[in-house]
């Protein structure tokens, strides 16, 4: 049977989702929400969403290992029929919390899901407004996927497959083990630290994916861009959200009376070289980050931090070293990756997930014939490490994510973070 | 060492030599970068690549589409820069 590489943050993702199904927390599905204004074309979302389906094996692959060389490879069995775009009939209210709490569970009206992407319309209120969900395996898609997904989509049409893939060079375990020994060391040193993330031994492990939304107004996006471009430029948006998240966490171990010297944040990074015709595959690598938790002061501070971190990240070879350190633990069986991550940093993963999956479809301003208010993007997240601050944006508007589990976080905690969060962006002190 | 004269020609080799942007064609001084496959991702990789080869410091902020637009924008603003740090 055909089959296609995987890369190091395939496995990273299989083994996470292998967790929290052993830890009773399900699939590690995200949900996708489109807010459009009008009733998207049906003709159009079929043929892109059959197309989509036809042309992208991965749909239904399965990742596996192979014998020969003993490396993790994307099994296909040729392509998977599509599912059918579900819509639903009008009602008074836009889907509410329980609808995506449910697709964030793997779960439909018409229960379980059973293909790795499942796209749904509502329409709601007297204007004809409209909510897409999409809900999608975070195994096969990333916030780059996402994006090139959405564009085929809104644009009806899905003409090409993935490229041609090749498997990457064979290399000595010895050459890698070289390449990952310093940040093993780094890790270690974390770990001997005490790093905690929103999570520490003895708090429940699962609980139902929870969410909210910090929607910025169009006046308070304009704000947070300025600031990021004051302090950023045109281009380091990551280190700018990364910055605000930890600080945001910092301030969730304040309130906790925790003591937690460091930050260990894993930026997602797009790997060099994968095309855009790939939908469905990751594209990011990940570079790990060692905050220092007294370095965050301020707003200013952290960024310069961040970008400190980063640069000597990126001199360090990190980005290469996480590759080498999972390609080294991709000789392990798939069920004892994080369990073997969570023993070698005292329980932990990482201190929190975090990504800026960038500007949803850039420069269009229509979905299948309806004009878009906006678009965001809700992951859910494991515990460890128990909190997920996600950033995306549409047209200049802005949308943080945060991402928990059951009792994991307080009601209070998220209004504390929520409150923090909105300031670090726009500066504007709230009453 | 003696300080790597900046060109746009100097730029486009950076560039391509150490694999930021692998274009099909030659790029030429007023190649539009980005769409080239010059993305935020690579940002902070050319950043430390320009740092290190002509020996300037760079404050994120001053990362504009404008200044990394073309290798001939990015040549000039370098230059600028190189030329005020004397």
């Amino acid at each position: 049977m055909p089959i296609l590489p995987a890369t190091t943050v395939d496995f990273f993702l299989a083994g996470l989702e292998a967790f929290m199904r052993r830890s009773g927390q399900g699939t590690h599905w995200g949900v996708t929400v489109l807010q459009l204004e009008a009733k998207p074309d049906a003709q159009t979302l079929t043929q892109a969403w059959e197309q989509i389906h036809a042309r992208h094996p991965m749909l239904g692959a399965r990742l596996k290992r192979q014998w020969r060389g003993w490396r993790w490879v994307w099994e296909t069995h040729g392509t998977i029929s599509a599912p059918p775009i579900c819509w639903h009939g009008v009602q008074a209210l836009p889907p509410d919390a329980a609808v995506i709490q449910e697709r964030l569970q793997g779960r439909s009206s018409a229960g379980e899901l059973t293909t790795p992407l499942w796209m749904e319309v509502f329409p709601w209120g007297a204007d004809g407004g409209h909510v897409i969900l999409l809900t999608w395996r975070h195994a096969l898609l990333d916030g780059t996927g996402i994006n090139l997904l959405l564009e085929k989509l809104a644009a009806g049409a899905c003409a090409a497959g993935p490229p041609a893939q090749t498997m990457p060079a064979r290399e000595s375990m010895a050459r890698v083990y070289k390449r990952a020994k310093p940040l093993t060391d780094r890790l270690h040193e974390m770990t001997s630290a005490g790093c905690l993330s929103a999570w520490k031994k003895g708090m429940p492990t699962g609980g139902r994916p929870e969410y909210r939304l910090i929607e910025l107004s169009r006046e308070e996006s304009a704000k947070a861009t300025a600031r990021l471009r004051a302090l950023c430029g045109d281009f380091l948006q990551m280190p700018f959200y990364a910055a605000i998240a930890a600080r945001a966490l910092r301030l969730l171990h304040e309130r906790r009376g925790w003591h937690s010297p460091e930050i260990h944040l894993h930026l997602p990074m797009q790997l060099r070289g994968r095309s855009r015709e790939l939908i469905f595959g990751n594209h990011m690598g990940a570079m790990p980050l060692f905050l220092d938790a007294g370095a965050l002061g301020t707003v200013d501070e952290a960024v310069a931090h961040v970008l400190e971190k980063y640069r000597e990240s990126m001199r360090e070879g990190r980005r290469q070293a996480s590759e080498a350190l999972t390609t080294l633990a991709a000789q392990l069986p798939l069920s004892t990756f994080i369990p073997m991550v969570r023993w070698t940093n005292m329980g932990q993963i990482c201190s929190l997930f975090h990504s800026h999956t960038g500007s949803f479809l850039p420069g269009r301003t229509e979905f299948a014939g309806a004009a878009v208010q906006n678009i965001c993007t809700i992951p859910s997240v494991s515990t460890p490490p128990g909190l997920g601050i996600f950033v995306s944006d549409y047209a200049g508007l802005i949308t943080v994510t945060l991402a928990w589990r059951g009792d994991g976080v307080s009601q209070a905690e998220i209004e504390a973070l929520n409150q923090r969060i909105r300031t670090d962006l726009t500066g504007i002190a709230e009453e | 060492m003696p300080e790597v004269p900046i060109s746009p020609a100097a730029v486009i080799e950076l560039l391509t030599s150490e694999h930021i942007l692998e274009p099909q064609e030659a790029l030429t001084p007023d190649t539009d970068l980005f769409s080239m496959g010059l993305d935020s991702m690579a940002m902070m990789q050319l950043l430390l690549l320009i740092e290190e080869r002509f020996r300037l410091t760079i404050n994120p902020a001053e990362m504009t589409r404008e200044r990394f637009a073309t290798a001939s924008a990015l040549a000039g603003f370098l230059g600028e820069k190189r030329r005020l740090a004397a």
